[in-house]
């Protein structure tokens, strides 16, 4: 089975994506895993909106509803040992109920906490990072690109992160 | 998220990307991706169904040990486990987004413009 992209969305963007004039910039950036899993620290980023709340903002989502082709580029910093009653979701292209009710769904912290003391992978970093996946309409990169991927890239690297499993919204 | 995974991945992290839309991991050129057909908002699997969430997790670190060069895209070969119209309600808000309201004059313009640009 060859899964579909397009299986939840319209045809409309469906065409409108197809179409769209995407530059693959090669080569493609490639890091082969320097050591075996169960001596990898990992790191976790979705763009799933995730945020802790009563810590840090939500994403603007007041801005969006004012400017509905832009989208908030900034990131937001959640400690693994956080107590999962204190995410917040803002993401409004997604329905985040069920994120609410459990965020392993878009940011597995539990699961991997699991596989860790497994022994199936090292370590987990102690901050996991969202951003959240619209970036406008048309997308604009730039913000991800030049300044917040940058960031968290940093930030990954100063918890001498080995390995980073991503997980879209 | 491809384009996140390759600054990290250029900073010599070794990366996966998990998604539902594999189009663009092919288009933007991510590293590594496993690719699921999850609504969105659930990429991982279904709340409270861990054993889904690790099968989807366990796989993708079979992704990042067994990829020997950049652009994998393996696809998960398990289905979402509802019918399609409860996956669809599943993966839209109930208030459609901003956007919406715009998007169709915004996409007709822009195709025009893509058809007129040959």
């Amino acid at each position: 089975m060859e899964v579909d992209s397009f299986r939840y969305l319209s045809p409309l963007i469906k065409r409108y994506y197809q179409l769209s004039q995407i530059r693959k910039e090669l080569p493609i950036p490639f890091a082969p895993l320097r050591k075996p899993l169960p001596q990898c620290r990992f790191g976790l980023v979705t763009s799933g909106g995730l945020y802790h709340k009563g810590h840090e903002r939500p994403f603007d989502e007041v801005r969006e509803r004012r400017e509905p082709s832009w989208g908030d580029p900034s990131y937001r910093t959640l400690p693994v040992d956080m107590d999962p009653a204190e995410v917040g979701v803002s993401h409004l292209h997604i329905n985040a109920r069920d994120a609410l009710a459990d965020m392993n769904i878009l940011l597995p912290i539990q699961r991997f906490q699991e596989i860790v003391a497994e022994g199936r992978v090292g370590s987990l970093a102690r901050h996991a990072y969202s951003f959240m996946g619209y970036q406008g309409f048309p997308s604009d990169l730039s913000g991800w690109r030049g300044v917040h991927g940058p960031a968290v890239r940093d930030a990954l690297l100063a918890e001498q992160v080995d390995c980073v499993l991503l997980s879209t919204a | 998220m491809p384009v996140l995974a390759r600054i990290f991945e250029a900073a010599g992290m070794s990366t996966v990307t998990v998604t539902n839309m594999p189009f663009w991991s092919d288009r933007v050129g991510a590293p590594r991706t496993l690719a699921v057909e999850f609504p969105f908002g659930h990429i991982l699997g279904q709340a409270h169904n861990p054993e889904l969430q690790r099968r989807v997790i366990l796989q993708a670190l079979a992704v990042l040990e067994g990829s020997a060069c950049p652009g994998a895209i393996v696809h998960f070969q398990e289905p979402w486990p509802e019918p399609l119209e409860a996956a669809r309600r599943a993966s839209h808000p109930e208030t459609p987004p901003p956007i919406a309201a715009h998007m169709g004059r915004h996409i007709g313009k822009l195709l025009m413009g893509m058809r007129r640009g040959g």
